[in-house]
C-alpha cells in the first residue's frame, strides 16, 4: 500500500525522513517494501519563459527558443514541441537535469544547433493530465498560474514527495489506511497521533425524502450507512488531493469521485458514490442473490449469482454487487446533481467466496475480504462530507442514514504482567505496558499484576493475552529479546525410522555410483498410461487434484518410475553420457480409498540407470547388496514390471513375496518416454525393507581348517537359468559344500545348438579337520546327479 | 711340491681372483667363476688335495691358508652376487615404471541432493540440541493443515497460501506445521521436535518459486518456554550452521499459528552484514519465520495453556541451499542434470 509522507505528516509529528521512517516502523511491526522519493525521479527542473523563439534554419518542424529560467542569461533551446508561444512558462530540464526512468539532460546539438536543456511534456515528468491539466503529450506542459522563471516545478506539479510503500500483515486491515499507518509511526516514535477534528456543515433535509434504503440481509452486511448531498457541482478536486491521489497511485477523476477515494485511503473505509438520479425508483435494496439470478458487470459480462452472494439492487434487479462492484447505470458524471454516498461493512468471508466464484477483484472487494470494521462507518462517512464542505462540492443533507442493528461488542482483556513477561522473555514493567497500549490507542488500566486493556473497536485482532504481549513487545522492541538456552534434557533427539533407512539406503547407492535426485510429487496421468500398465492396475488410479496448476501436475504419483524415466529422459536429451539415479519418496495409493479417508503414502526407492557401465546385472547386484545391508536377503524370480523388457527382468523377492523390481526398460516404453538408450530401473518397497531387516547378528568363527576348492563345468539348454542350478547345487552339496558360485559361461561351436556351459567353483569344508578327496568326491557326484536329475545339467567332458 | 710352492699358488689364486671378478658383468660369469675358484673341481679344492705331497708338519698350516682364502673368496663372491642382485632389482623396477599421470575411467561415488544436503545438517544441529525429528503425510487433512492452527475455513490467511485440494476436507500440506499439531495431539509435553518435509503451494515455476518445495518446522512446549528461549536456539542453530559470527534479528509479524509472531533474519551470510547484492543492501537475510504458539492453538491441540507454552519456528530449505551454494534458479533443484547434480558433496 502507497502511502504519501506528506500525508502521514498531517496526523502525526514525524521528526525523521522517509528512509529512517520506513526503518524503525519495519522493527516495530508495520512492513515497508520501498520508499520512493519523487524528487529523485525529476531534478534540477524549472520554470522557464519563453523570450524568443525562431524558426530552426535546417529543420522545419523544430524551433529555437530564448528561454528566462532565471538566471542571468537566457538559455538557448531547441524544441520540436508544436505549442511553443512566446511568454508561456514550460517546465525546463537545464543540462544536469534527471528526468523519470533515469533520463538524464546533457547539452546536445539539434541539427547543428546548440541546445542547452529540454522543455518538457507532462508525461516526460512522470506528470498525468490528471495531476495537473495541460495538453497531455500532444506539446509542452504549460503552466496555467504565474511563477518565477527558475523555480523548482515539482512543487507546483505535485511531485516533490516521498511514497511509502507498506506491506500490511494480514491481521492488520486496519492499517490499510493513511490513519492506520500514521498511528503507527507515532506509537513507534513516541510522537502522538491526532485524526482531523471532524464537523460537517449540513443543510437541512430528510434522507427518506431523497431516497428509500433497504438492509434486508444485516448478517452479510452488518452496517450501511449513507449520506446525500445535493446542488452537487462536479469539478476537479484540488491540486493537494489530487497529488495525494496520485502519489497513492489512484488516478484523480472528479472532486466526488475523488473525496470517495480520498477517504478509503485515509480511513480504510471503501466508499460508493451513486448518482440519485440515476437509481431507479429512488431505491436501494441490499439483498442476497436470487437462485438463478445473473448481472452484468462493468467489465461487460454475465454472471451468474448465488444466495450466498449480496447485491445492491433496485425494485427490479441487481445493479451491483455489494462491496464488489457497482452499477454502470449509477455513475457519477459531470451533470450530476445529487450524489448518495454509501459507507458499509459486508461480511468478509461472503466478499471472500464472491470474488473467488465471480473471479473479480477490485480494491474495495480486497479490503473487504481482509475485513472493514463497522464500528467507524459513520466517522467515515461525515469525514467524505466534510471534505464535501471544504471542496464546495455541494451541500450534505443533515439527516444520516445508519442502519446498525448489532454492535459487536469491543472485549475487555485481562492479563497479566507477570505471564507476559515470562512468555517473552523480557521483563517490562506494566506502566510501561500500559503506556504502550495507550499509545495505541487501547483504554489500559494497571490495578496490581493485573492489566485491563479494552481496545478500540477496529483491533479486531485483539482478544487474548497473548496479543496484548504481542503489542507490548512490538513497541517496546523485538531487539529487547535476550538469547537463552532450553533447560531441560540434553539427550540428542532421535530420527525418524523412515529418515534412518533413507539415510542408509542413501549411503550404500552413492557408495556405489547414484546420485540422489528429487522430482515433483504430482504428474501427468499420461506419464503413467506411457508405463503401459493392465488396465486393471491400481497405480492407474492415481490421486487427482481438484485445483491443479495444469494437466501436467494434476496427479500424485502411485510410482516413481515415470519421474525417473522423465529425469533419465532429460539427460540423455542433454548428452549427459551416463546417469546413475536413485529417488526417494511416496507412492500415493489412492486404488480402494474412501471418500475423506488420507491415502496411503508408501515409502518407495526408485533406481534408474544408463551409461556404459549400467547393465542388468550392474543394477541387481546394487539393489540386492543394498538390500543385503540391511539383512535382507532376496531372490531373483524371472519377469518383471509390465514396462520392463520381458526377458531383461526379475522380480526381488523374500520369502515369496516381492519387495522389489529390477530390470531394462520396455522399447515400446522407452519410446514413450522418448529415451534414445535403454535405461534400467528398478524399484524397492521400503515400507517392506523397514519390515524385513534385522539386526546383525553375532559374528561367525574364522574356518580353522582349509577348504578343498573344485570347479565344475556343467553344460545345459539355454533355458535353464543358473539360480536353479545354483540352488540344485547348494540343497545337494549339503553339509559339507561351504560355498558355491558361478565363474564363467561358454557358449558357442563346442557345444551343441541351444546349449551353454557354466563354470562353477565350490568349496568344501569341515568344521573339525581337514577333508581328504575321499570325502569330497561322493559329494560332488551327489550334486553332478542331481543337476542332471532336476535341471538337465550335465558335467562338459 | 713344497710349501712355499702351496704359498705361490694361493697368491697367484687370488690375484687371478680378484682380476676375474672384476670383469664379472652378470649372475652366470658369477657362479662361473664360483665354480672354477671354489667348486669340486676347482682351484682350491685341487690346491688342497695336492697337500699329499708335503711333509706331514706343513699339512695342517698349508690346510689353515688354504682355508683362509677360500673363506675370504666366498665371502667376495657373495659380497659380489649381493651387489648384483640389488643392480638387477634396480634394472626390474626402472623396467617396471609407470606414468602416474595416465588418466582411466573412474567411478565416482554418487551425491546427494542439496536438499538432502541442507536438510541433514539441519537435523544434525538441531538432533544435538535434543530436537527428535518427526514426518507426517503429505497429502494432509484440512483439519490439521489450517483449522487447528487456528485457520479456520473462509480465513484471509488461508490466500496467502494457495492449497492444492483433493477434497473438501483433503488437501496437499502447505506447511509442514500439521506435523506438529499431529504431535501436540498425541504427546504430552514436554514436546521438542523438528518436521522437515515436503510442502505444496499453488505457485507457477519460476526462478523464485515452485509448487513443490521443502520446509522445515520446529515445535517447543513445555512449561517455562519464552521468546528469549526461541532467540537462543535460532541462534545457536545460524551459528551452527554459519559460523560464529552470524546472529540473528527478530522482526514483529504475524502468523495465525503464533502470538507474538516474529521474521527472523541472519546475518548476511554472503557478506557478513556489511551489505551486498544477496541482501539488498541491508546485512540482513530473512529465512525464518517464528513465534509463540498461540494459545488457541495449544487449546485446540488439547493442551493446557495456562501450564505450557511454546514456540515453533519454520524455513524454507531450498532458500537455504540457494544461499548455501549460491544457487541462483530454483529449477535447477528438480530438473535433477547430472552435471548440476555431481558438484554436491557434504561438508
Amino acid at each position: 500500500m502507497k502511502v504519501p509522507y506528506g500525508w502521514m505528516r498531517q496526523y502525526t509529528e514525524i521528526p525523521v525522513t522517509a528512509g529512517e521512517l520506513a526503518d524503525r516502523m519495519v522493527m516495530h511491526g508495520t512492513g515497508v517494501e520501498g520508499v520512493e522519493d519523487q524528487r529523485e525521479a525529476v531534478q534540477n527542473v524549472v520554470v522557464g519563459k519563453i523570450l524568443t523563439v525562431r524558426k530552426h534554419e535546417n529543420s522545419d518542424h523544430m524551433v529555437v527558443c530564448a528561454v528566462d529560467v532565471g538566471e542571468a542569461e537566457p538559455l538557448q533551446i531547441v524544441t520540436g514541441a508544436p505549442n511553443v508561444h512566446e511568454g508561456d512558462l514550460v517546465p525546463v530540464a537545464k543540462v544536469g537535469a534527471v528526468l523519470p526512468g533515469g533520463v538524464s539532460i546533457k547539452k546536445s546539438k539539434l541539427r547543428g544547433v546548440d541546445s542547452y536543456g529540454m522543455c518538457c511534456s507532462g508525461p516526460e515528468l512522470g506528470v498525468p493530465e490528471a495531476l495537473y491539466p495541460s495538453v497531455g503529450d500532444k506539446g509542452l506542459l504549460v503552466f496555467a498560474e504565474p511563477h518565477e522563471p527558475g523555480e523548482d516545478v515539482r512543487p507546483i506539479l505535485g511531485i516533490d514527495d516521498a511514497v511509502l510503500d507498506f506491506e500490511i500483515l494480514a491481521n492488520r486491515p486496519d492499517c490499510l489506511s493513511v490513519w492506520g499507518v500514521a498511528r503507527e509511526a507515532a506509537a513507534t516514535l513516541g510522537t502522538s497521533f491526532k485524526k482531523p477534528d471532524i464537523e460537517v456543515k449540513t443543510v437541512p433535509g430528510k434522507i427518506a425524502d431523497y431516497v428509500t434504503i433497504d438492509v434486508r440481509d444485516s448478517t452479510l452486511c452488518p452496517r450501511y450507512c449513507a449520506r446525500v448531498v445535493k446542488n452537487v457541482k462536479i469539478g476537479p478536486s484540488p491540486m493537494w488531493m489530487r497529488k495525494a491521489l496520485h502519489a497513492a497511485g489512484v488516478r484523480p477523476i472528479n472532486n466526488i469521485v475523488d473525496i470517495t477515494n480520498y477517504v478509503m485511503l485515509e480511513t480504510g473505509h471503501p466508499m460508493h458514490a451513486f448518482d440519485l438520479a440515476k437509481v431507479r425508483d429512488a431505491h436501494i435494496i441490499v439483498r442476497r442473490a436470487n437462485e438463478g439470478e445473473t448481472i452484468v458487470t462493468l467489465d461487460g459480462k454475465e454472471r451468474q449469482l448465488t444466495p450466498s452472494m449480496l447485491m445492491i439492487a433496485d425494485q427490479q434487479n441487481a445493479t451491483g454487487i455489494a462491496g464488489v462492484m457497482g452499477g454502470e447505470e449509477s455513475e457519477i458524471t459531470e451533470g450530476t446533481a445529487t450524489v448518495l454516498f454509501e459507507i458499509a461493512a459486508f461480511d468478509r468471508t461472503s466478499i471472500r467466496l464472491t470474488t473467488r466464484a465471480l473471479g473479480l477483484r477490485t480494491e474495495a472487494s480486497g479490503r473487504y475480504e481482509r475485513g472493514v470494521c463497522a464500528a467507524t462507518c459513520r466517522e467515515a462517512a461525515d469525514r467524505a462530507c466534510q471534505l464535501v464542505n471544504l471542496l464546495g462540492a455541494g451541500e450534505v443533507i443533515e439527516d444520516v442514514y445508519d442502519c446498525y442493528p448489532n454492535p459487536k461488542p469491543v472485549p475487555v482483556i485481562e492479563a497479566s504482567v507477570e505471564r507476559i513477561c515470562k512468555l517473552i522473555g523480557i521483563d517490562v514493567p506494566g506502566e510501561e505496558m500500559a503506556r504502550i497500549l495507550t499509545s495505541l490507542d487501547m483504554q489500559a488500566s494497571l490495578s496490581g499484576d493485573t492489566l485491563t486493556v479494552t481496545p478500540p473497536a477496529y483491533r479486531e485482532d485483539m482478544e487474548q493475552e497473548a496479543d496484548v504481549a504481542e503489542e507490548v513487545l512490538r513497541i517496546y522492541g523485538y531487539d529487547h529479546i535476550g538469547s537463552t538456552l532450553l533447560r531441560g534434557e540434553t539427550a540428542p533427539g532421535v530420527r525418524s525410522e523412515r529418515i534412518r533407512i533413507a539415510d542408509k539406503v542413501a549411503q550404500i547407492l552413492t557408495a556405489k555410483g547414484f546420485s540422489e535426485i528429487r522430482t515433483f510429487s504430482f504428474i501427468s496421468p499420461r506419464l503413467i498410461d506411457k508405463l503401459s500398465l493392465a488396465p486393471d492396475d491400481a497405480r492407474r488410479d492415481a490421486l487427482r487434484l481438484i485445483n491443479p496448476l495444469g494437466e501436467d501436475t494434476s496427479v500424485m504419483r502411485s510410482t516413481l518410475a515415470p519421474s525417473m524415466l522423465s529425469t533419465l529422459a532429460l539427460n540423455q536429451s542433454r548428452n549427459n553420457d551416463a546417469a546413475l539415479l536413485y529417488e526417494i519418496g511416496p507412492a500415493f495409493q489412492n486404488h480402494g480409498r474412501k471418500a475423506g479417508e488420507l491415502p496411503h503414502e508408501r515409502p518407495m526407492l526408485c533406481v534408474g540407470a544408463y551409461g556404459e557401465a549400467a547393465d542388468f546385472y550392474f543394477l541387481r547386484d546394487a539393489i540386492l547388496e543394498m538390500l543385503a545391508r540391511f539383512g535382507v536377503a532376496a531372490e531373483v524370480v524371472p519377469g518383471g514390471e509390465p514396462y520392463h523388457h520381458p526377458g531383461r527382468a526379475a522380480t526381488l523377492t523374500v520369502k515369496g513375496e516381492a519387495i522389489g523390481t529390477v530390470g531394462e526398460l520396455h522399447p515400446d516404453v522407452m519410446a514413450a518416454f522418448e529415451l534414445s538408450r535403454r535405461p534400467l530401473i528398478a524399484e524397492v518397497d521400503l515400507e517392506r525393507l523397514a519390515a524385513l531387516r534385522t539386526r546383525m547378528e553375532h559374528v561367525r568363527e574364522l574356518p580353522r581348517f582349509p577348504a578343498v576348492t573344485r570347479d565344475l563345468a556343467l553344460v545345459m539348454d539355454e533355458k535353464t537359468t543358473v539360480g536353479s542350478v545354483l540352488a540344485v547345487l547348494r540343497r545337494a552339496g549339503r553339509p559339507l559344500l561351504d560355498e558355491a558360485e558361478m565363474f564363467d559361461i561358454y557358449r558357442g561351436a563346442q557345444l551343441l545348438p541351444g546349449k551353454k556351459s557354466v563354470a562353477f567353483s565350490l568349496s568344501f569344508r569341515h568344521p573339525d579337520r581337514t577333508l581328504s578327496d575321499e570325502e569330497v568326491k561322493p559329494v560332488i557326484d551327489r550334486m553332478l546327479s542331481e543337476c542332471e536329475k532336476q535341471c538337465g545339467a550335465k558335467l562338459r567332458l | 711340491m713344497a710349501f712355499s710352492d702351496i704359498q705361490e699358488q694361493l697368491r697367484a689364486i687370488r690375484e687371478e681372483a680378484e682380476a676375474q671378478l672384476q670383469k664379472v658383468g652378470d649372475k652366470p660369469a658369477l657362479d662361473a667363476l664360483k665354480l672354477k675358484l671354489l667348486g669340486k673341481k676347482g682351484d682350491l679344492t685341487a690346491l688342497l688335495r695336492s697337500m699329499g705331497q708335503l711333509l706331514p708338519e706343513e699339512r695342517p698350516q698349508a690346510g689353515q691358508m688354504i682355508n683362509a682364502v677360500r673363506e675370504e673368496l666366498t665371502g667376495k663372491l657373495e659380497e659380489f652376487d649381493a651387489k648384483l642382485r640389488k643392480l638387477e632389482q634396480e634394472r626390474k623396477l626402472e623396467r617396471e615404471a609407470i606414468d602416474v599421470t595416465e588418466t582411466r575411467k573412474r567411478t565416482p561415488m554418487g551425491c546427494i541432493h542439496p536438499i538432502s544436503l541442507v536438510q541433514e545438517e539441519l537435523m544434525r544441529v538441531f538432533t544435538s540440541m535434543g530436537f527428535d525429528v518427526v514426518e507426517g503425510p503429505e497429502v494432509e487433512l484440512d483439519l490439521y493443515n489450517f483449522e487447528l492452527l487456528n485457520v479456520p475455513k473462509n480465513h484471509p490467511a488461508r490466500d496467502a497460501q494457495d492449497t492444492f485440494y483433493i477434497e473438501d476436507s483433503i488437501l496437499l500440506r502447505s506447511q509442514t506445521s500439521p506435523v506438529q499439531a499431529r504431535t501436540m495431539l498425541t504427546k504430552k509435553p514436554p514436546i521438542r521436535i523438528i518436521c522437515p518435509g515436503r510442502v505444496y503451494r499453488a505457485d507457477e515455476v519460476d526462478a523464485t518459486h515452485s509448487p513443490v518445495f521443502h520446509q522445515m518446522e520446529g515445535l517447543v512446549i513445555d512449561e517455562d518456554v519464552t521468546m528469549a528461549d526461541l532467540k537462543g536456539t535460532l541462534d545457536a542453530f545460524a551459528k551452527a550452521l554459519y559460523g560464529e559470527d552470524v546472529t540473528t534479528r527478530f522482526r514483529p509479524s504475524f502468523f495465525p499459528f503464533t502470538e507474538p509472531s516474529a521474521e527472523v533474519d541472519l546475518t548476511c551470510v554472503n557478506c557478513h552484514g556489511k551489505g551486498c547484492r544477496v541482501c539488498k543492501g541491508t546485512g540482513w537475510i530473512e529465512v525464518l519465520g517464528a513465534g509463540m504458539v498461540n494459545p488457541k492453538v495449544l487449546e485446540m491441540c488439547g493442551i493446557d495453556s495456562k501450564r505450557y507454552r511454546g514456540f515453533a519456528f519454520g524455513l524454507g530449505m531450498e532458500r537455504i541451499a540457494m544461499l548455501r551454494y549460491g544457487i541462483t534458479d530454483m529449477r535447477l533443484l528438480y530438473e535433477n542434470d547430472v552435471r548440476f547434480l555431481s558438484q554436491f558433496r557434504d561438508d
